[in-house]
C-alpha cells in the first residue's frame, strides 16, 4: 500500500526547548495513526510540523509533496482547541469552510455526517461543547480530504457522539482517507488506529499496531485475589504471585487458566471473596514507555477530555 | 473562480459576525457621529477666532472622515487577527487554499463596505451640522476609490498590530497609540502652519496627510491627481506588507 505521510528525522526546537526530537514513521493509504503521549509531549508540534504550519528540520512528505507544496484541497486538519466565528450557524461555518475549497462536498450532508443536523442553524456560541467540536470535525471534513489531521476530535464530547465520530473516521479510513490523529483517550487509538506511535519528550517511543505494542510493552495478565492477606504460599509452580495491599495478585494468567489457579486456592483452603483478571492493554503500555504514573495519566486524560 | 469563491465566502463570513455583534455595530457609527458633534458642534461653537477650528468648516472635512478610515479598521483588522489567532483559527486557514492576501483583501472589503457607510452618514452629517459646503462635480466620485483604498492603507497597519500584539487588549492599546496622532497631526484639524517646522517632514510621511489633501482637494474643487496616487501607492505596500505578517501559528 502506498504511503500518504512520511516523516524522516523532523525536528523543532523553541529557543532551548526540544519539542518533537528526531521522529521518523508513515502512514499508508487508508490507515488511520493514532499518536499518544502525556500533556507537552510534542504531539501538536509535531502534526503543525507535518502540516507545514509551522518551520521544522527534517523531511517531511504528505502525499508526495512536501507541506509548503501541497495541494490544500487533499488535506484537512482540525487543530486543538480550535474555535471558529462563534456567531455563525453550524450549517454557515461549514458552508464558509466549503467555499474555500474548489470541490467541496455537499455542507448539508456533512453537517448530518457529524450528526448537528438538528441544531445546524443555531449560532456556535449557543451550541454544546460536543456540538461545537462536532461542527469542527465537520469543517475539516468538507473538502473530502485524502490527508486528515485530527489533534484530539473528540475532545468535549459525549460517549455517543464519540462513538459515531468514530464510526465516521472509520468510513473515511475504508474510503481510502489516511488519517493523522492525537488523543489522550487509549480506548480512542485503540479502536481507531491501525498504528500507534507513543511520543515522550518529543521522542517517537514506541510506534505498532496495538496488539503488538501490548504484546512487547504491556506486560503480564493479572488475577486480582482478595484473600484477605492470606494464600501467599497457596500456588504451586508455575504461577508468579505475590501480596499486595491484602490481595493476592497472580502474574501471567491465560483466560482458560483462571479456573485452574481458583481450584488450587480452594484445594489449599484459602477462602476469597472475590477476583478480578486484568489483560494488559494500550493503557499499560503508555504508562510503561512514558514513565507516567496512573495519577498523571488521570490528569492528562482529564485535560485532554473524557477518556 | 476559486479565488473569487474563496474570497466572497471569508467576505460573507466575516460581514455576517460583525453585522450579529450589535454593539460592534451600534459603536461603529456611533463613535464619528460623536466626533462630530464634539468637535463639529461644540467646540466650533465655542471658537474664539485663533488657534484650532479657526479653519472653515469644509478645512475639517477630512479629519471627520479619517475617524473612521483610520480607527475602525486598525481596531478591526488588529482585534480580527487576534481573535482568530486565539481560536487557531489561522492554523486551520494555512491547510486551505486560502491565500493570506485573499483573507486580508476579504476583510478589507468587508471594512470598505462598513467604512463606506459609515463615512456617508459622516458626510451627511458634517454639511448639516457644521455647515461645511463642498463644491459638487464629477470628481467627487472619486472619494469612493480614495476611502477604500486608505481603508485597505490601515487594513495593512492592522495586520501588522494583529501580528505584533500579543492579545486583543494589546491590539486595542496599540491601535489608539497609533491612531490618535496620525489623525491628528496630518493635516487634518492641526493645520501645518500650527506645527513647528521640524516636525513637518512627520507630516509629510504619513499617508493620511494625502488623504487628507485629496478628500480636500475633491471636495473644493483642486487638484486631486497626486495626493490619490500616492494613497493608492502605499496603500499597496502597506497591503502587501499586512498581508505578508498575518500569522499561521509561530
Amino acid at each position: 500500500m502506498a504511503e500518504a505521510l512520511v516523516a524522516e528525522d523532523v525536528r523543532k526546537r523553541y529557543g532551548d526547548a526540544v519539542a518533537v526530537d528526531g521522529v521518523s514513521f508513515s502512514v499508508a493509504e487508508g490507515e488511520v495513526f493514532g499518536l499518544v503521549g502525556p500533556n507537552g509531549a510534542g504531539k501538536t508540534t509535531l502534526v503543525r510540523s507535518l502540516t507545514g504550519t509551522t518551520p521544522c528540520d527534517g523531511e517531511i512528505r504528505v502525499l508526495g509533496a512536501s507541506p509548503p507544496a501541497l495541494d490544500p484541497n487533499r488535506v484537512g486538519l482540525l487543530p486543538q482547541s480550535f474555535r471558529p466565528a462563534d456567531r455563525l450557524t453550524a450549517r454557515e461555518l461549514v458552508r464558509y469552510y466549503a467555499g474555500l475549497y474548489d470541490e467541496p462536498r455537499d455542507p448539508d450532508a456533512v453537517i448530518a455526517d457529524v450528526g448537528v443536523t438538528d441544531a445546524a442553524d443555531q449560532w456556535y456560541e449557543n451550541l454544546s461543547g460536543g456540538q461545537r467540536r462536532r461542527v469542527c470535525v465537520g469543517a475539516a471534513l468538507v473538502n473530502d480530504p485524502d490527508v486528515l489531521f485530527l489533534d484530539e476530535p473528540t475532545t468535549g464530547i459525549d460517549p455517543a457522539g464519540r462513538r459515531a465520530l468514530w464510526d465516521l473516521f472509520s468510513d473515511l479510513a475504508a474510503g481510502g482517507t489516511s488519517i493523522f490523529l492525537t488523543s489522550h483517550s487509549m480506548g480512542e487509538v485503540e479502536r481507531l488506529a491501525d498504528r500507534v506511535g507513543l511520543l515522550r519528550d518529543g521522542e517517537l517511543v514506541a510506534v505498532g499496531d496495538p496488539d503488538a505494542l501490548v504484546a512487547e510493552y504491556g506486560g503480564e495478565s493479572r488475577l486480582v485475589v482478595e484473600t484477605g492477606g492470606a494464600g501467599a504460599d497457596a500456588l504451586a509452580d508455575g504461577y508468579e504471585s505475590e501480596l499486595v495491599d491484602g490481595e493476592l495478585v497472580v502474574y501471567d494468567v491465560a483466560a482458560e487458566n483462571i479456573g485452574d489457579v481458583v481450584r488450587a486456592l480452594e484445594t489449599a483452603g484459602v477462602t476469597f471473596d472475590s477476583f478480578t483478571w486484568t489483560e494488559p492493554d494500550l493503557e499499560d503500555v503508555y504508562l510503561r514507555l512514558t514513565g507516567e504514573t496512573l495519577d498523571d495519566f488521570d490528569a492528562d486524560a482529564r485535560a485532554g477530555g473524557a477518556r | 473562480m476559486s479565488r473569487i469563491r474563496r474570497i466572497r465566502a471569508e467576505f460573507a463570513a466575516a460581514l455576517r459576525s460583525f453585522l450579529r455583534r450589535k454593539t460592534a455595530v451600534f459603536f461603529t457609527f456611533f463613535f464619528p457621529v460623536l466626533i462630530i458633534l464634539i468637535f463639529g458642534a461644540v467646540v466650533q461653537t465655542q471658537s474664539v477666532g485663533g488657534g484650532l477650528f479657526a479653519e472653515p468648516p469644509a478645512y475639517y472635512v477630512p479629519g471627520y472622515l479619517a475617524v473612521v478610515v483610520v480607527f475602525t479598521p486598525l481596531s478591526r483588522v488588529g482585534s480580527t487577527i487576534a481573535r482568530h489567532r486565539d481560536g487557531n483559527r489561522f492554523e486551520r486557514l494555512a491547510v486551505t487554499p486560502l491565500r493570506r492576501w485573499e483573507w486580508l483583501l476579504s476583510h478589507t472589503a468587508v471594512n470598505v463596505v462598513i467604512i463606506g457607510l459609515s463615512s456617508l452618514l459622516l458626510f451627511a452629517l458634517v454639511l448639516l451640522v457644521t455647515g461645511a459646503t463642498v463644491v459638487v462635480s464629477p470628481a467627487l466620485l472619486v472619494l469612493v476609490p480614495l476611502v477604500a483604498a486608505a481603508v485597505a492603507l490601515f487594513c495593512g497597519v492592522g495586520a501588522v498590530l494583529g501580528r505584533v500584539a500579543d492579545s486583543q487588549d494589546g491590539v486595542i492599546a496599540a491601535s489608539n497609540t497609533v491612531a490618535l496622532p496620525v489623525w491628528m497631526l496630518s493635516e487634518t484639524f492641526v493645520p501645518p502652519s500650527m506645527l513647528p517646522s521640524w516636525f513637518r517632514p512627520v507630516v509629510a510621511a504619513s499617508p493620511l496627510t494625502y488623504f487628507s489633501r485629496g478628500v480636500r482637494a475633491l471636495t473644493a474643487g483642486g487638484d486631486w491627481a497626486g495626493d490619490f496616487l500616492v494613497v493608492v501607492v502605499a496603500a499597496a505596500v502597506v497591503f502587501a506588507v499586512g498581508a505578508s505578517v498575518i500569522p499561521r501559528t509561530d
